[in-house]
């Protein structure tokens, strides 16, 4: 028999297994097969290794899936925690930013009542407003990125 | 209790948009559910990976909490446990990474699952199996891999390129060349025993 046949029916035979083969290779591969012993050894040997892999049973080490679930359990509530007090947090934040919008006419008087009464020049009072209002927003952006990099780390 | 059968109907019915809301959620009742019902396979799968109990148990519940972080990444399109695995398998990478920083293809590595004695073999009884897994034992880890998703886990073609973020291409390369290699190494135990 020639040597490409054999070949055929190899590929045939992994390829069946893998991704599947059409009837009419079935039909050719199953006459093959009954004519040629030593490409029906290795097909049977190919279907009882599968069949060995799919009949191997583990044992499972002892209540893992409620340790698991314990664990699981821990770093849901320890989530939630973290939920709250980021929420906290950010309403704080909130409620700065808008306590500073509501008031910033007021501040801003203030700054050039303080400033003609010291004698300070208008851009440097001006530079002082602008920190009074980028200061807390850079304290923000920072938490923020501190806060982002510890959940990335796990 | 609601929410625990609609969990437990929606995994029966395969319902993933379901699976994704509550991930979403991260319904704990949900998890628990999950976590019973995947541990054989996923522990299966990461023994097989890691060759060693301990590392696979840890792994395990390492994967678990990931689900629980990342649950929002889910996005119910694909099935469940092709993400849950591929969670896995980046924890595996990422061990092996920790362990061999030089070595990033290190799953390919043969000797990952050699190192101790296989633990399938320790609770083996039949001998065909101990034949199957010393042949196992001896391919490399992404061929081996392949050929439990396929054979084992019963995974299309596509969900185990989704799995090991491949093309398809590439897992029907590895599928057939661990096939012959399974083959092989088959063969040589038999002989040798």
């Amino acid at each position: 028999m020639p040597d490409n046949l054999h070949a055929r029916a190899r590929s045939l035979i992994s390829r069946e297994l893998v991704e599947g083969i059409e009837a009419t290779e079935r039909e050719w591969l199953e006459r093959h097969l009954e004519t040629c012993a030593e490409c029906a050894v290795l097909a049977g040997a190919t279907k009882r290794a599968i069949g060995s892999l799919r009949a191997i049973s583990i044992p499972l080490p002892p209540d893992l899936a409620g340790r698991t679930q314990f664990r699981v359990y821990l770093r849901s509530r320890e989530i939630r925690s973290r939920e709250r007090s980021g929420w906290l947090l950010w309403g704080s934040f909130g409620l700065s930013w808008a306590l500073g919008i509501a008031s910033a006419p007021l501040v801003w008087r203030g700054f050039e009542w303080l400033g003609h009464l010291a004698g300070v020049p208008n851009l440097f009072l001006k530079m002082a407003f602008g920190l009074w209002w980028g200061v807390p927003a850079a304290v923000a952006a920072g938490i923020w990125m501190l806060e982002k990099r510890r959940v990335e780390e796990r | 209790m609601a929410t625990l059968i609609m969990s437990f109907s929606a995994m029966m019915a395969g319902d993933t948009k379901a699976l994704a809301a509550g991930l979403r959620r991260r319904d704990p009742e949900l998890l628990d559910l999950l976590i019973e019902q995947y541990q054989y396979r996923l522990f299966r799968y990461l023994l097989y990976l890691t060759g060693s109990r301990e590392t696979a148990e840890d792994l395990f519940q390492e994967t678990w909490i990931r689900v629980l972080d990342r649950g929002h990444q889910y996005d119910g399109k694909a099935k469940f446990e092709t993400w849950l695995f591929a969670i896995a398998r980046h924890l595996v990478i990422d061990l092996q990474r920790r362990k061999k920083p030089e070595s990033l293809d290190s799953l390919a590595a043969p000797e990952m699952i050699s190192a101790e004695p296989s633990p399938l073999e320790r609770f083996s009884k039949r001998e065909s199996e101990t034949n199957l897994q010393e042949s196992l034992g001896r391919l490399p880890a992404v061929y081996r891999e392949v050929l439990l998703l396929r054979f084992q886990e019963d995974l299309a073609l596509e969900e185990i390129a989704a799995v090991l973020d491949a093309p398809v291409s590439t897992v029907k390369s590895r599928l057939y060349r661990g096939l012959e290699m399974l083959r092989q190494e088959m063969g040589e135990v038999g002989r040798a025993g």
